[in-house]
């Protein structure tokens, strides 16, 4: 290869791997919620997209008509999400614990609900939430990125951070491991365990929210904007394994740098065959995902 | 289109705005004796299916893309790459243009996506691989905009080439005129056109709706007027068939030009190469005796 083929090639590469990383991020972002959601209720919040297109629209809605300001609206975007989360726990997902075929039909009304409900506030148009300073570019030698490329990268890796935080170094994250563990058992040693279901939906929405908040101002604020993240995100945590924290986030950015690149050389069209293709293979060598630990019993 | 055909029992059926559910209507129209006049949709073999009851007002993507594949030829714009719908007006637009262009005119990359996404880089990174000097944008207002934009801030400076939704002051509303200067596009209506017809529809458009009027607006009023036309030359307001047999010989001066039927009942109406300035107006480049300044496009 001739050493202009290698420089446009190695461009091509670098361009898509912080591409790659930037969805991917937002893919760890919805994993994280909703691999936390399963880890100590055992639900699987299929309606989990709807609350990242919240965060979209949430977040358009407070800079646009209440702030004018974006970090700020990102944060009461995440505290709206918090608290939403809570009453879904409350109100609908806490009946439905380990009850697999019913939180499938709940998800999906709620999904239903979401996004018809979105084209009744906002209109059946996508929105454009305008924020100049996360449009500005930063030059990487003769590539160029919006900042909002590292912001969501960089807001994505505190995230995780905090969330290590709180789960490792709190009384309180201390209990919500506890009762992922063992959830009976938590409750014979005074853990209140609605109290931790609550909290845990809360975090998991507001990480949602978040990355709503993030994803919109790059693109659009639309009613399907979270599909495509909750395919990745539940994608992420089946590769990652269903249950593990560090499975998500290694799952999330695999996928999201796997399907950047994977368009170096295959036709973009494609892009998803190749990202399920991997999970494929992955869980025919190891059903229970590559950081689950397998249990005596399991396939 | 089956419920207007067998419930309503309509006479006409004006519109679709999408060439696969148009396809999907065209047999419906043919089994009820229907005429079907389309005036937004552009997959070209819409009209080709010898469905004798199908009439297509506005120009197929075929038509659209002769005027721009001369402009590709005459700049020397090689190599040329495409990022378009996956669907019948991407794939028919993509192989359309190919066929037309000058065989010295290479294709870069060509890069399909699903309605509803958002994400061009992968198709930006490929385009830059491919030193393409300009870039096709095969779909409309929503995506188009968004692709200009990853397309400009990743730094590419590739002549921009779209459709003929993307030449008007609604689609200024979603980019800034930074991205647009010097993007050209095919046109079947140059709202600011200094033609005496689309000049009129234009003010009374503006009067009775408070924006700028553009294409899809006149080729619909153009298809609704024709239908009324046509009844009037058939003598019949309810009689499917000879409402069919009078469009297939009418002849009629619209608003987006003159209009009258082929074999395949495919009006021919004019086409127009328009192209953004750096203050957020247009400028008719094509045809040659229309060449205007900026603001007149």
């Amino acid at each position: 290869m001739p050493a202009s083929g290698i420089r446009f090639a190695v461009t091509a590469l670098l361009e898509q791997i912080v591409n790659g990383m930037m969805m991917g991020a937002i893919y760890v972002l919805v994993a994280l919620g909703m691999v936390l959601i399963f880890g100590v209720m055992e639900v699987l919040n299929f309606a989990h997209g709807v609350l990242f297109m919240a965060g979209g629209y949430l977040c358009d809605v407070f800079v646009v008509h209440a702030t004018g300001s974006y970090p700020l609206a990102v944060v009461l975007t995440m505290v709206t999400l918090a608290i939403v989360g809570m009453a879904l726990e409350r109100t609908v997902f806490r009946r439905l614990r380990v009850n697999l075929p019913m939180q499938i039909v709940a998800s999906l009304g709620l999904i239903l609900i979401a996004e018809n409900g979105a084209v009744l506030l906002f209109g059946p148009s996508a929105l454009q939430l305008s924020v100049p300073s996360v449009r500005s570019l930063v030059r990487v030698g003769e590539l160029s990125f919006t900042v909002q490329h590292f912001i969501i990268v960089g807001a994505t890796v505190v995230s995780i951070g905090a969330l290590h935080v709180f789960l490792h170094h709190t009384r309180f994250g201390t209990a919500l491991r506890a009762t992922s563990q063992n959830a009976e058992a938590a409750r014979v040693i005074g853990i209140d365990s609605a109290s931790i279901y609550r909290i845990t939906f809360a975090v998991a929405c507001a990480l949602a929210g978040l990355g709503g908040a993030l994803l919109g101002p790059l693109f659009l604020i639309s009613p399907q904007m979270g599909d495509l993240p909750l395919l990745k995100g539940l994608t992420a945590i089946v590769l990652g394994g269903m249950a593990s924290i560090p499975g998500a986030i290694v799952g999330g950015f695999a996928i999201g740098i796997v399907e950047a690149v994977s368009t170096l050389f295959i036709a973009t069209e494609y892009r998803d065959m190749v990202v399920f293709t991997v999970l494929i293979a992955i869980l025919l060598m190891r059903p229970w995902g590559l950081f689950s630990v397998r249990v005596r019993g399991d396939a | 289109m089956q419920r207007l055909a067998s419930i309503d029992h309509v006479p006409v059926v004006l519109g679709e705005v999408c060439s696969p559910a148009a396809a999907a209507e065209a047999p419906v129209a043919s089994d009820y004796s229907i005429p079907l006049i389309l005036t937004v949709p552009t997959a070209p073999d819409l009209t080709k299916q010898g469905n004798s009851f199908l009439f297509r007002v506005n120009a197929d993507t075929d038509q659209l893309n002769e005027a721009l594949a001369a402009y590709v030829g005459e700049r020397h714009l090689s190599p040329l790459s495409f990022i378009a719908w996956n669907n019948d007006a991407g794939r028919g637009g993509v192989n359309g243009m190919k066929a037309l262009l000058p065989k010295d005119i290479a294709i870069g990359y060509v890069g399909y996506f699903d309605v509803g996404a958002v994400d061009f880089s992968s198709d930006v990174t490929n385009i830059r691989k491919s030193g393409a000097r300009a870039v096709m944008l095969l779909m409309d207002e929503e995506p188009g905009a968004l692709a200009i934009r990853q397309i400009r801030d990743a730094g590419l400076d590739s002549q921009l080439m779209g459709t003929l939704a993307m030449g008007s002051d609604r689609f200024l509303t979603r980019l800034d005129a930074k991205y647009l200067d010097g993007m050209v596009q095919y046109s079947a209506f140059p709202p600011s056109a200094p033609l005496p017809r689309i000049q009129e529809f234009g003010k009374a458009y503006r009067a009775r709706f408070g924006e700028e009027a553009h294409g899809f607006a006149a080729q619909s009023y153009d298809g609704l007027l024709l239908a009324v036309k046509a009844m009037q030359a058939a003598g019949t307001a309810t009689d499917g068939a000879a409402i069919q047999k009078a469009l297939s010989g009418i002849s009629f001066d619209g608003v987006v030009g003159h209009i009258q039927f082929d074999g395949d009942n495919q009006a021919k109406p004019p086409v127009y190469i328009t192209q953004w300035c750096k203050d957020g107006t247009r400028k008719i480049d094509f045809p040659a005796n229309l060449k205007s300044e900026c603001g007149a496009g």
